[in-house]
This record gives structure tokens, C-alpha cells and sequence, in this order.
């Protein structure tokens, strides 16, 4: 999906937190988006989401208003996600089961992507049990499993082993390759970024520079 | 699970829309406000029956202090009075707020203690009670039984002040309970401690005095107070309560008990 | 000591006997706070749980004034319920004093706080977090709130065991609304308070019991629940 954004302004008790003239997300692209800490990062993701107003400005996705139909596509992953009290297969098959898929269906995509993120074994265990890498992985896969168009992501591996950082990139880049997905993701960790970024967005005080790689 | 929880929750909502259906068909009935202390002998338990069997009118009793009883009668609150504070009635009569008062029964007050004190009148007895800051529970509560025990404390010149005299504010029940915790004295209408005497540590120390008679009167609330006031239920209960059958039943109630009947009817 | 024991073997032998005055008097108790509780829970809990989730102006001092009314003294309510719904008072020809309905009146007063605020205080806390996961995931508006209620399905059930323990402990608001009439309005509360001061100790302790462990059985089933997750 390509995410157009025309003068974006976002103000939190009368502080400007957001304020972009133009920028714009293409699909099979990964942007890495960097920058000091309350520059604005969280809130552009969160706002590109659906999960913030904002004050002034246009988001276009492909060329359209968000809507409820579109927002299904898209998907938002916080640092800390929060995962439902029931078991990891639950988790994960959660929106799929919203969307009425088929159950056969259901099944299979939730084996496949356990199978790709190593939580096979974790299938029926309660998810409010996990260790930090182990909950990371079912949220993603819990992200993952609907085959969103825009994945945005919030750190999503700080402070997680090596082992489970390389599943977790391999995973998101896999799908950005083949199903064109578009990848927004925030991150300090610059090694990563440049391993997996195609585009480097960094911001400060609301507003943005891109670098591109 | 939540299917489960679901029909639980059906279920228990059908029992209770069908307990609140059955509590509301009601018959016909009458509000009749009375004291604690009439309660709790027990006395309209076993004769109010009677009156709903023939009549086929339910009596709700509402059992309070003699000031809440008179007041709800002033409120128009309930359909007819059954309490005992004379003089209060009368003015109750005097001020319009019930077409006439009826004599139905009556007894008496005694002293109940811890051990007499062996005076032959109840003025010494008082003062011994007080020279000795011997404890004295009161109602306190503006009832029949506390106007009565304030007089008789007037009528012999004594003013009730200190540590000794403790005013409760309660029934004559929990009264007697206090002064059978405190070891101290009261005044109690003889059914009320009758009743309880069992539980309690307390024995007759005066009686039989021309100044401790409890009279007990029958009003029928007046009607132009509300448009709810069951006037025709009133005066059915009144009736009925005054006839010589019902006068002859409240006769007997004790007597098994406690060899002694609670009360003597005197209904004209 | 010697009266607990009598107490308790009159318990067991009202119980036993299928005594019909009281089982009424338990069926009626049991009854009236399960129906209390009920309509207070379809007011506070869809309240508590919107009210926890979306922002709003002011949010400090409302669950300041939420956590005060959830100890709003029970005596008092029934003072003020009992002077609004008598003859002479502005609801009175309703005709609803000294009925059951009262009663359930003045428990919902009481308890429907109890019931918002303990969902509103949960939903505060997860509700955002629950929601956004919704949103995140797909989920339509309705999606989103079935998901916060299973999501939050233990603090609903501890809200619930409250509120209805709460309704069917209490005495004064019933006493005074109820008028404890016999066969009509006397719940066990009431029942005890008249015994004891009758000098009836048993019967006021075999109810008493009886009151215990209806509250017992209540708080092992929540229990067993919470401790099943």
C-alpha cells in the first residue's frame, strides 16, 4: 500500500508534536524511523494507524481516505503488546476468526506462521506467560497471520536475544519482498536499521528529514 | 464458557422476575404501624391470622418507635395505629389526624434489676437507684414505655442526670439487653421482659403500681390525608380487634408460656 | 460460646426442617440482591467499561467522586430512598414503601457504583491497551467490545460477587425502605437484627450462619474461577 501524507500537524496541549510538509510510505519498502526520544515517532505511527487524531493535514491511502475497510490492512505493533489471556494459538488466530475466515484455513496459516517464528511448542500455552522474546514473536505473529499490507512497528526487538532478532527481521522481510508490504518501523538500533532498511526517515521535533540508503 | 455463563445468568433473571412477580400480586392490605416492643411479644403474631383469614385482608406490620408510629400516622403513612402512649393519642385524635382512639388492652410496667432494693414504693426505689449511682437504662426514645418512665421519674421529684443513667435510644428488647449487660435497671412493659426472661439476669423489683399501667389504643388514620390510605381496612381491623371474640384471644396469648397472660383486653 | 452452639444446631435443624418462613426469608434475600445486582451491573458495567476507556476532561476527579460513592453510607440512602418514595413524599403514589421493589431500589443506590467503579478502575488501566489491540487487529467497534469483556471477564465476575455481597449483608437501607414486614419485605438481615433484639439469640445466629455461608459459597465459586484462569 502507499501511504501519501499532505501537511501533517499534530498538537498535544498546545505543543506541536507532529508537523510534516510531505512524505510518503511505498509499498515493498522498509523505512526505519529514528530520532531522539519525543521527537514525534510514535505518534506519526500511531497516527498513521488510526490510532490518534490529528489537527490538520491529509493521509492518503493509496489515494484514499482511512476508512474501517482499509484499516483492517493495516496493523500497529507497540513496544510492549498486549496479548489476550488465553493461549498463544488463541492470540494469533484472533483475527482471523473476526474476519470469518475459514476454519480450515485458520488452521493452516496458524501453523505456518509458528512454524516460521519457532512458537510450535508455545501453541497452548497462556500468553500472559511468556518470556519478552516469546511474547514478541506471538504478537508479530498475531500481526502477521491476516497478511496486512502496512506493518508499523514500534521497537519491535528491544531488548530481546540475538536468535529471536534474527526470526523476527527475517519474518518482516520475507513479506515485504513477497507480498509487497509496506514497513514503517522505529528503531535505535542503527546496525539493524541499516541491515534491513531501504529508507531512513529521522525526526526532530516533529518534523522530518529523509535519508534515503 | 461464556455460553455457559450466559444461561446461568438467563436462568437466575426468570427466578427473579418470577419472585418479583409472585411478591407483587398482591391482595388487599392495610399498614398497620405499631412499636417494637408490640411485635416482639409476639401477640400479633397470634392473633393477626384470624383477622386475614376471615377478612381476607393482609395486615403489614411495621414495627418502630412509638414517635415514628404516630408520625407515620401524621404522614399518612399507614392505615391504622396500634400503640400505647395515651396522652399522645389523644392529642394525636385532638389534632385531627384519626377519627377516634379505642381502648383495646392493657398492662403493666414493672422495674426490672439485678436485685431488689426493698423500698414499698417506687419514689424511694428511684432515689435509692439514684443515691447510689446504681446504673439505669432509658429508652430514650420518646416511646410510650420512655414517657411513662419520664413522669414517673416527675412525679416524685427527681431529675435523672449522670453516668448511672445511660439513654439508649433503642426497643425495649435491646434495652433489656443493656441493662442485663450493664447489671443495672429499667423500665419494661411486663410482656416485653416476660418474653425474654429466659435470656436475661434481670428480675421484678416494683410492680403493681396505679402509675405504671401501659394502655394500648386503636386509630384508624384518617383518609383525607392521601388516596392511598385503606380507610375500609382500617375500620374492618378496628372492628375486629374490638370484637369479644378477638378481645377473648388476646386474653389467652401467654398463658402457656408463661403461666400469666401479657395482656388484659379492655375494649369497650 | 454456649449460644454459638445452640446457634448453630438450630441452623442445621431450620435448615433441615424445610422451615417455609425461613426459606422465604433466605429465597427472598437471595432474590432481591440477585435482581439488584443484575440491574446494576447493566448499568455499571457498560458504563465502567466506557467510561475507563475513553479519555475525557476531568478524569482525575471523577474517579475521585466514583471511589466516594462507592461507600455512600447504606442507612443514609435508605433515609432518602424511604422519604422519596413515601405516601407523603414526591414519588408517593407509587405506592412503593415497605414493598420489595424499594428494596431493590435502595440496593441498586448502593451497589451500582460499587460495580462501576470496580470496572471502571480495571478498564482504566487495560482498557486502552485492550482496545487498541482491537483496533490494531481489525476488529469492528462491537468486535471491540466483546474482546474488552473477555479481556476483563475476571474484574467483571469480582465486580458482580461484590456488588451482590454487598446488597445481601446489608440492613439498614432495607430496614428502613423494607420495614421488615413479615412474608413481605423481612430478608434475613433484617430477620437477624429483629431476633437479637427480641433475646432470640439462636435464631438470630442460625440465620446468621446461614447468611455466612451463602457468602462462602459465593466467594469459592469466584475463587475457583479466578484461580482456573
Amino acid at each position: 500500500m502507499d501511504i501519501n501524507i499532505t501537511n501533517l500537524v499534530k498538537k498535544y496541549h498546545h505543543k506541536t508534536v507532529v508537523d510534516i510538509d510531505h512524505t510518503q510510505f511505498r509499498s515493498a519498502t522498509i523505512y526505519g524511523v529514528t530520532g531522539d526520544n519525543g521527537a514525534g515517532k510514535t505518534t506519526l505511527l500511531k497516527i498513521i494507524a488510526g490510532l490518534e487524531r490529528y489537527d490538520a493535514g491529509e493521509i492518503l491511502y493509496n489515494g484514499n481516505p482511512l476508512e474501517q475497510g482499509m484499516m483492517k490492512k493495516i496493523t500497529y505493533l507497540s513496544q510492549t503488546p498486549y496479548l489476550m489471556r488465553t493461549s498463544v494459538y488463541e492470540n494469533i488466530v484472533y483475527p482471523l476468526k473476526i474476519r470469518n475466515i475459514d476454519p480450515m484455513i485458520i488452521q493452516n496459516k496458524a501453523k505456518n506462521i509458528m512454524e516460521e517464528l519457532q512458537i510450535t511448542e508455545l501453541k497452548d500455552q497462556l500468553a500472559t506467560q511468556l518470556s519478552g522474546g516469546e511474547s514478541q514473536k506471538v504478537a508479530l505473529a498475531r500481526a502477521l497471520v491476516f497478511d496486512p499490507e502496512v506493518l508499523l512497528l514500534d521497537e519491535p526487538t528491544a531488548s530481546i536475544d540475538p536468535a529471536t532478532i534474527d526470526t523476527i527481521e527475517e519474518a518482516i522481510t520475507k513479506r515485504n519482498k513477497l507480498q509487497k508490504m509496506t514497513v514503517i518501523m522505529i528503531s535505535h538500533n542503527m546496525d539493524q536499521v541499516k541491515r534491513m532498511c531501504h529508507e531512513i526517515v529521522y525526526m526532530k521535533k516533529g518534523k522530518q528529514i529523509n535519508i534515503k540508503e | 464458557m461464556s455460553k455457559k455463563i450466559f444461561v446461568l445468568v438467563a436462568i437466575l433473571l426468570v427466578i427473579s422476575a418470577w419472585t418479583y412477580t409472585k411478591l407483587n400480586a398482591e391482595p388487599e392490605s392495610i399498614i398497620l404501624s405499631t412499636t417494637t416492643s408490640t411485635q416482639d411479644s409476639g401477640l400479633l403474631d397470634f392473633i393477626l391470622p384470624e383477622f386475614t383469614e376471615e377478612t381476607g385482608i393482609e395486615v403489614k406490620v411495621v414495627a418502630v418507635g412509638t414517635g415514628k408510629a404516630l408520625q407515620m400516622g401524621r404522614d399518612g403513612e399507614a392505615d391504622v395505629l396500634l400503640v400505647h402512649a395515651k396522652s399522645s393519642e389523644i392529642e394525636f385524635v385532638e389534632e385531627g389526624h384519626g377519627a377516634e382512639r379505642f381502648d383495646v388492652m392493657y398492662n403493666d410496667f414493672i422495674l426490672v434489676g439485678p436485685e431488689a432494693l426493698g423500698y414499698d414504693n417506687i419514689g424511694d426505689t428511684l432515689k435509692g437507684i439514684m443515691d447510689n449511682e446504681l446504673v439505669f437504662v432509658s429508652r430514650g426514645d420518646d416511646s410510650g414505655t420512655h414517657k411513662k418512665e419520664l413522669s414517673i421519674w416527675e412525679a416524685n421529684g427527681i431529675t435523672p442526670e449522670g453516668d448511672w443513667y445511660k439513654s439508649a435510644g433503642k426497643g425495649m428488647g435491646d434495652v433489656l439487653q443493656m441493662a442485663n449487660e450493664f447489671e443495672g435497671y429499667t423500665l419494661t412493659d411486663r410482656a416485653t421482659y416476660l418474653s425474654m426472661k429466659d435470656s436475661l439476669d434481670l428480675e421484678i423489683v416494683y410492680e403493681a403500681d396505679a402509675l405504671l399501667l401501659n394502655e394500648y389504643g386503636v386509630i384508624a388514620v384518617d383518609p383525607n390525608k392521601n388516596e392511598t390510605i385503606n380507610n375500609d381496612g382500617a375500620n374492618e381491623f378496628i372492628e375486629w380487634i374490638l370484637s369479644a371474640e378477638t378481645q377473648e384471644m388476646i386474653g389467652t396469648f401467654g398463658k402457656d408460656l408463661y403461666g400469666q397472660p401479657l395482656f388484659f383486653p379492655n375494649a369497650k | 460460646m454456649e449460644l454459638l452452639r445452640e446457634g448453630l444446631k438450630e441452623a442445621l435443624l431450620l435448615l433441615i426442617r424445610f422451615d417455609k418462613e425461613v426459606y422465604s426469608i433466605i429465597g427472598l434475600s437471595i432474590g432481591l440482591s440477585f435482581t439488584s445486582t443484575v440491574f446494576s451491573a447493566f448499568i455499571g458495567i457498560p458504563l465502567g467499561l466506557y467510561l475507563g476507556v475513553k479519555p475525557f476532561k476531568f478524569k482525575k476527579a471523577f474517579t475521585r467522586t466514583i471511589y466516594t460513592m462507592m461507600s455512600l453510607p447504606p442507612v443514609v440512602i435508605g433515609l432518602l430512598v424511604a422519604l422519596f418514595l413515601s405516601r407523603s413524599g414526591p414519588l408517593g403514589t407509587l405506592g412503593l414503601l415497605f414493598t420489595p421493589t424499594a428494596m431493590v431500589i435502595a440496593q441498586m443506590i448502593l451497589i451500582t457504583p460499587i460495580i462501576l467503579g470496580i470496572t471502571y478502575n480495571d478498564a482504566k488501566q487495560y482498557g486502552p491497551a485492550i482496545s487498541q489491540i482491537g483496533i490494531t487487529l481489525g476488529a469492528s467497534k462491537f468486535q471491540t467490545l466483546k474482546l474488552l469483556i473477555t479481556e476483563m471477564r475476571i474484574t467483571l465476575l469480582i465486580a458482580l460477587v461484590t456488588g451482590f455481597g454487598r446488597a445481601i449483608s446489608e440492613v439498614g437501607a432495607v430496614m428502613i425502605v423494607g420495614g421488615n414486614i413479615k412474608g413481605h419485605t423481612r430478608v434475613m438481615t433484617t430477620y437477624i437484627a429483629m431476633n437479637n433484639s427480641m433475646g432470640n439469640y439462636a435464631m438470630a445466629i442460625s440465620m446468621g450462619i446461614v447468611l455466612l455461608l451463602i457468602s462462602f459459597i459465593v466467594n469459592t465459586v469466584l475463587y475457583r474461577y479466578v484461580a482456573g484462569e
